[in-house]
C-alpha cells in the first residue's frame, strides 16, 4: 500500500513506454511513406520530363518497371485528372493518372495518402526493399536526413550532422561563392555538387551552380567550331568544351528538378536561362516552363513561356497564352504589345505560307489565288505592326515589315534591294538577326550578287554544320516505340 | 480550498519559483545571449550573397542561410540550456536544503516533482519563445512576409527538447548533484540522435552464426523501436524551407507531438519511480 | 494527553555501498515528546539527530519501527504537514526574493492563500520581529534575519509542532536571547518545540526536557531538573594550613583551584558539608563562602557521552 504510488507510477511508465514505442513504429511508417511519396513524385517528375535521357546503370530499370506497377496499382483510386495536348510520352500515349496527379498540386494530399495507405503496401515495402539493397535510383527524403541523395554512396551523412548540414551546406556555399569572386571556376563544380548532395533542398545552389556553369564558366570560351566538335553519347549531340558545360548545367538542373519536383525556379531557369537563352532549343524550352507554371510561381513566368512560345514559331498558342495572361493580370502593360505582335506574326506566317503554296502549285489560277492570299495576308501583317508603331516607332514592328517588304522584293526580282532592306532590318531588331541574316543571304544567291566575306564563312560554317549534323543523325539510335 | 485546486496550486507555486530563480541562472543568460548575438550574426555573415541568374531571377541566398542558422542556433543553444536547466533544478535545491523546507510542508513528492518539472519547462519555452521570437523577426525583416512555418519549427523543437529534458530531470532526481545529470543529458540527446544506428546494427548482425551476434542483432532492435528517436525530429530543419502544401509535414507534425509527449511522460514517471522513496 | 511525537524501536540503517559497511544510523529509539513542552534533542555530531528530524518529516524512511505524530502514523498526510513547522539547519532562501515574498512562497504550500495568507504573514512577521526589514531582498538581510525569516516560515500554519534545527547558532548573543524568548513564549502559547541544538547552555535555559542521542542510541531522556541531579556544595578557603589538603583529601572531598592562599573544595552529596566544615575549622583555616552547585548540562553530556564511549571502546 505504502508503494501503491510507486507502483502506479512504474505502470505508468512502462505504458507510456510502449505508447512512445507503438507511434514510434507510427513515425516511422509515415518518415517511409514520404521516402516512397517523393520518390514517386520524382518517378513521376522523370517519366514525363526525362524519359529519353539515356542512364548507364541498369538502375533505371527497376524504377521504371516499379513506377508502373504503382501507377497501374493506383489507378482506381485516383480521380480523372486533366489531360492536356503534350501530357503523352515519346510514343505518344497519355501519362497515366499517377504521373499527372503527382505533378498536381492539389492532389498531392491524395498521393500521399496512396503512399501511406494499404492500397500500395506491397509496392512500399517493394521500394524499401529496393532502396535497402540499392536496385533502384537513390532518393532523398526531404524529413529524414538520414536517406540522402547519394547515387552509389552507402554514407549516411545525416547523422554526422546532426540535422545541421543545411548549415554546413550553407557554410560549403560561402566557399564556392569566395572562389567565384577569385576566378576559380574549377574549384567551385566539385564543391557545387557536395553542396547539393548535403542539401538537396538547396535549390538556389542548383541556381546558381547552373548559372556558373552555363554562363560564367563559358564567358571566355569561343563557340566551338564544328570540325572540333565531337559526338556525345550521352547527351546524343555534336558537342564541343562550351557546350559540355551547357549539358552539364542541364543535367545538374534535372538533378535539382528530380529533388525538388514542385520548385518552379529549377524548371524556369532550365527552361529559358539555359534551352531559350544559350542553346536556342525553343521544344525544350518551352516543355520546361509549361511546367514552370504549374505550380506557384512569379507573375513573369509565363511571360517568358509565352515569348518561348512565339520564338519557337508557335504563334498561336503564344497568342493564346497572352490573352490568358491578361485575363489573370488586367493591368499588365506587356501584354497587349505580345497580343498584337502576335497577330501580326500569324498573318506573316500564312502569308509565308500562302506564298509557298503559290510557288509550289502547278495550276497558274491556284497559284494566283494564293499570291493575292499571300498579298492580303501581308497587308494585314503591316497595318498590325503598323498600328504597333502608333505609340512610337517599335524597332520590331518597322523590322517585321521591312521583312514583309524585302520578300516582295524577292518575288519581284529585286534581290539586291531586297538584300539592302533586310541589312537595315536586322539592325532594327537585332532579336531576328539570323533570321534576316539567313534570307539576305540567300537573297544574294538567288540574285547573283557576290557575297562579302563574313557572309561566305557564315555560309560555309552553316554547310559544314549541315554536314556533319546529318552524320551525327545517323549515328543517333531509332526512337523507342 | 479544495483538494484539486491546493494540488495545482502547490504545484504552480513551485513552478513559477523554479522559472524565477532558473532564469537568473548566469549560464542560461550567457547562452541565450549568445544565441542572440549568432542570429544578428547570421546577417552580417551572409550579406552580399544575392546573384541573378542568366534569366534574370534574383537568387537570395541570405534568406535561407539566416534561416538555417537560425534553426541550428536554436537546437545548438536550446539543447544546453535544456540540459543545463534539467538537470539541476532538483539536485540544487536538495544541495541547499529548500526540498527540506518544502517537503516538510503539505507538499507531496508528485507534486514537488511536477512543479520542479513544470518549471524547467516554463524556461525552456521561455528561452525558445526568445530565440524563436528574435529568428522570426530576423527572417520577416529580410523576406516582408510572416514565416508561419518558422514557429512550427520551434515547437517542434519544444518537443525533442521536451523527451531530452524528462530523461535528464530523471537522472537528476536520482543524483546527488547536478554535474552527473548534464553529462547524462548530454549523452542522451547524442544517443537520441543516433539511434538510428541501431537499425543499421541490427540489419548486419547475424551474419555470422554466432549466438553473440545473432543477441546482439536482436537486442539492437528492440533498443532501435522502443527508445526515443531525435532524428524523427529532424523535420523542424527542412519544414522551414518546404512547400506551403506537403501533406507529409501536415500529418508528422501532430504524431511527432503525440510522440514527444509520450517519452516525456515516460521520462517524468520515472523520475517520480527515483525520488519517491529517495532518501533526502 | 498523549505525546504529540512517539517512536518506538525507531531504527534507521544507512546500507552500504561498495566501499563502505551499513552505517546503523539510529538504533530502537523511543522518543516521546510531550504537548506544549520544549524537547532539547541533543548529541554529539554524527549521532543521528537530523536523521531523527528527517525520519519525523518523512524526507527519509525508517528501516524498522514506527512513528506517531499527534497520535497518528500517517505522517505524510496534509493534515499532519500541516501541524508542523520545521526550520532547518542553514538553510537557503532564495536572495532574489523579498523576506515577505518567500512567505508567501511557502504559504502557497501550505495552502494558504488571499487575506487569510496576508494576515498570517503579518502576524509572524511581527512574532519574529521583522516588521521593518518585511520588504528587504534577501540579499541584504545578516544571519540573524535570515534565522528570523526562517522562523516565521515554519510559524505560518500556525503549527502545533515546531521542529527546530540548530536555531541560534552562529548568532550574535543578542540575536540568540531574542530568538530564546520568541521560542518561550511560543511554548507558552501551547506549542511544543523539538530543537536540535549544540549551544547546550540556551538548551539547559528554555527546555522542559531533554534526550542525549550518542552512536543512534538514546543514551538518557528526562526532564532537565531530574537529570541535573548532581549537586554539590562549593565552598572558598583561605588562610591554609599545610595539613589541609591533604585532610580534605583522604575525606574524600576534591579541592579545585589551589594556591598557597585560597582554595575551593567541592562537597559531594553523600558527605555532609558539616564534616567538611569541621575539618576546614581544625586547621584553622578562614571560610569566605558555602554555595550550592548544581550539575550543567553541559557536564551531563560530557558525563553521558563519556561513559557512552566507554561502554563502545570495551565492547569492541
Amino acid at each position: 500500500m505504502k508503494n501503491l504510488p510507486r507502483t502506479l507510477a512504474a505502470v505508468g511508465f512502462a505504458i507510456a513506454v510502449l505508447l512512445g514505442a507503438w507511434q514510434g513504429a507510427r513515425v516511422r511508417h509515415l518518415r517511409e511513406s514520404e521516402r516512397f511519396y517523393r520518390w514517386i513524385l520524382a518517378q513521376a517528375t522523370r517519366s514525363k520530363l526525362f524519359a529519353g535521357d539515356i542512364d548507364e546503370s541498369d538502375q533505371q530499370r527497376l524504377d521504371v518497371a516499379l513506377y508502373e506497377e504503382i501507377a497501374q496499382t493506383a489507378e482506381p483510386a485516383l480521380p480523372d485528372v486533366a489531360v492536356g495536348d503534350d501530357d503523352v510520352d515519346a510514343a505518344g500515349k497519355p501519362f497515366s493518372k499517377l504521373t499527372l496527379a503527382a505533378r498536381d498540386d492539389q492532389y498531392s494530399s491524395l498521393v500521399f495518402e496512396l503512399a501511406s495507405g494499404n492500397l500500395l503496401a506491397e509496392q512500399r515495402q517493394k521500394f524499401l526493399q529496393y532502396s535497402k539493397e540499392k536496385k533502384i535510383s537513390s532518393v532523398g527524403s526531404e524529413l529524414d536526413p538520414n536517406t540522402m541523395y547519394a547515387e552509389g554512396a552507402n554514407v549516411s551523412l545525416g547523422n554526422i550532422f546532426f540535422g545541421l548540414r543545411q548549415v554546413a551546406a550553407n557554410f560549403v556555399w560561402l566557399r564556392v561563392d569566395k572562389y567565384w569572386h577569385q576566378g576559380m571556376e574549377q574549384r567551385m563544380i566539385p564543391l557545387m555538387r557536395l553542396c547539393t548532395s548535403l542539401d538537396p533542398t538547396f535549390v538556389d545552389a542548383f541556381l546558381l551552380g547552373a548559372w556558373h556553369l552555363s554562363y560564367n564558366m563559358t564567358a571566355k570560351m569561343p563557340d566551338t567550331p564544328e570540325p572540333l566538335k565531337e559526338w556525345n553519347e550521352k547527351y546524343q549531340a555534336r558537342i564541343g568544351d562550351k557546350e559540355l558545360y551547357y549539358y552539364i548545367a542541364i543535367d545538374f538542373l534535372k538533378d535539382g528538378i528530380k529533388k525538388n519536383p514542385r520548385n518552379y525556379k529549377l524548371y524556369f531557369d532550365l527552361g529559358y536561362a539555359i534551352y531559350n537563352i544559350k542553346m536556342h532549343d525553343y521544344e525544350n524550352a518551352v516543355t520546361y516552363l509549361k511546367e514552370a507554371v504549374r505550380y506557384p510561381h512569379e507573375v513573369w513566368v509565363p511571360r517568358m513561356l509565352n515569348i518561348s512560345l512565339e520564338e519557337g514559331g508557335w504563334y498561336e498558342k503564344a497568342l493564346t497564352g497572352w490573352q490568358e495572361f491578361l485575363k489573370r493580370n488586367p493591368g499588365n502593360l506587356t501584354a497587349p504589345r505580345f497580343i498584337v505582335r502576335n497577330k501580326a506574326r500569324i498573318k506573316e506566317k500564312q502569308a509565308s505560307e500562302a506564298a509557298q503554296r503559290a510557288k509550289a502549285a502547278e495550276d497558274p489560277a491556284v497559284a494566283k489565288a494564293e499570291k493575292a492570299e499571300a498579298e492580303k495576308l501581308r497587308d494585314e501583317a503591316i497595318k498590325i505592326y503598323e498600328s504597333m508603331n502608333e505609340g512610337g516607332e517599335d524597332p520590331f514592328a518597322v523590322a517585321r515589315i521591312m521583312k514583309i517588304k524585302a520578300e516582295r522584293l524577292i518575288e519581284n526580282g529585286l534581290y539586291l534591294e531586297a538584300a539592302a532592306l533586310l541589312q537595315n532590318a536586322r539592325w532594327k531588331s537585332p532579336d531576328s538577326w539570323d533570321e534576316f541574316t539567313d534570307m539576305m543571304i540567300q537573297a544574294k544567291i538567288d540574285g547573283g550578287v557576290p557575297l562579302d566575306l563574313s557572309e561566305k564563312k557564315y555560309v560555309l560554317r552553316k554547310e559544314e554544320a549541315q554536314k556533319y549534323n546529318q552524320a551525327a543523325n545517323k549515328q543517333k539510335p531509332a526512337p523507342v516505340q | 480550498m479544495s483538494e484539486v485546486a491546493s494540488f495545482f496550486r502547490g504545484t504552480w507555486t513551485i513552478a513559477l519559483y523554479t522559472w524565477r530563480e532558473g532564469m537568473r541562472k548566469k549560464i542560461i543568460v550567457a547562452f541565450l545571449i549568445l544565441s542572440i548575438l549568432s542570429i544578428v550574426g547570421s546577417f552580417f555573415l551572409t550579406a552580399f550573397l544575392s546573384q541573378t541568374t542568366g534569366s534574370g531571377m534574383e537568387v537570395d541566398m541570405q534568406a535561407k542561410q539566416i534561416k538555417d542558422i537560425g534553426v541550428a542556433v536554436i537546437s545548438i543553444f536550446g539543447v544546453l540550456i535544456t540540459i543545463f536547466i534539467s538537470a539541476s533544478v532538483v539536485p540544487n535545491e536538495v544541495e541547499n536544503k529548500v526540498v527540506y523546507t518544502v517537503l516538510s510542508k503539505p507538499v507531496r513528492r508528485f507534486q514537488y516533482l511536477l512543479g520542479k518539472f513544470t518549471g524547467a519547462q516554463l524556461i525552456i519555452i521561455l528561452n525558445l519563445v526568445i530565440m524563436g521570437g528574435l529568428f522570426f523577426i530576423a527572417v520577416y525583416m529580410k523576406e516582408n512576409i510572416m514565416p508561419t512555418l518558422l514557429l512550427w519549427s520551434v515547437l517542434l523543437t519544444y518537443f525533442e527538447f521536451l523527451i531530452v529534458s524528462a530523461f535528464t530531470f530523471a537522472l537528476s532526481c536520482a543524483a546527488t548533484s547536478a554535474v552527473l545529470p548534464t553529462i547524462g543529458g548530454l549523452f542522451i540527446y547524442v544517443t537520441g540522435n543516433l539511434t538510428e544506428y541501431l537499425k543499421d546494427v541490427s540489419e548486419r548482425a547475424g551474419q555470422t552464426e554466432l549466438w553473440l551476434d545473432k543477441m546482439t542483432g536482436q537486442i539492437s532492435k528492440a533498443l532501435f523501436y522502443i527508445l526515443p528517436n531525435l532524428q524523427n525530429f529532424s523535420l523542424r530543419h527542412q519544414i522551414i524551407h518546404l512547400a506551403p502544401n506537403d501533406p507529409p509535414r501536415d500529418i508528422l507534425l501532430p504524431n511527432l507531438i503525440v510522440y514527444g509527449l509520450s517519452f516525456a511522460l515516460a521520462g517524468y514517471l520515472i523520475s517520480y519511480v527515483v525520488f519517491f522513496r529517495k532518501e533526502l | 494527553m498523549s505525546a504529540v511525537i512517539e517512536t518506538q524501536n525507531l531504527t534507521k540503517i544507512y546500507e552500504a555501498s561498495l566501499r563502505s559497511q551499513d552505517v546503523h544510523a539510529l538504533q530502537d529509539l523511543n522518543l516521546t515528546v510531550e504537548p506544549g513542552e520544549i524537547f532539547g534533542y541533543l548529541g554529539p555530531n554524527g549521532s543521528g539527530k537530523t536523521t531523527t528530524i528527517k525520519l519525523l518529516l518523512g524526507l527519509i524512511f525508517p528501516t524498522s519501527g514506527s512513528i506517531k505524530i499527534l497520535g497518528s502514523k500517517n505522517i505524510g498526510a496534509a493534515a499532519i504537514k500541516r501541524k508542523i513547522g520545521y526550520l532547518p539547519e542553514g538553510a537557503y532562501y532564495p536572495d532574489f526574493l523579498k523576506g515577505e515574498e518567500v512567505l508567501k512562497f511557502y504559504g502557497h504550500l501550505y495552502g494558504l492563500g488571499g487575506a487569510d495568507l496576508d494576515s498570517r504573514i503579518d502576524k509572524v512577521i511581527e512574532t519574529v520581529g521583522m516588521t521593518r526589514a518585511r520588504k528587504r531582498l534577501i540579499r541584504g538581510y545578516s544571519k540573524g534575519m535570515r534565522q528570523r525569516i526562517g522562523l516565521a516560515q515554519a510559524l505560518l500554519s500556525d503549527p502545533d509542532i515546531l521542529i527546530l534545527d540548530e536555531p541560534t547558532t552562529g548568532l550574535d548573543p543578542i540575536a540568540r536571547k531574542e530568538i530564546r524568548d520568541i521560542l518561550s513564549g511560543l511554548r507558552d502559547q501551547g506549542k511544543t518545540l523539538l530543537i536540535s541544538s549544540h549551544e547546550l547552555l540556551e538548551v539547559e535555559m528554555i527546555s522542559n526536557r531533554v534526550g542525549i542521542l550518542y552512536n543512534g542510541v538514546l543514551q538518557t531522556i528526562g526532564a532537565v531538573e531530574n537529570l541535573l541531579t548532581q549537586r554539590e556544595v562549593l565552598i572558598h578557603i583561605t588562610e591554609i594550613s599545610g595539613g589541609l589538603v591533604a585532610k580534605l583529601d583522604t575525606a574524600g572531598l576534591t579541592v579545585e583551584d589551589a594556591t598557597d592562599v585560597r582554595l575551593s573544595v567541592r562537597v559531594p552529596e553523600h558527605i555532609s558539608v558539616y564534616d567538611a566544615l569541621e575539618i576546614c575549622r581544625a586547621e584553622k583555616a578562614v571560610i569566605q563562602s558555602i554555595a550550592p552547585r548544581r550539575e550543567t548540562l553541559e557536564e551531563l553530556f560530557v558525563r553521558v557521552v563519556g561513559a557512552a564511549e566507554e561502554k563502545k571502546t570495551a565492547q569492541a
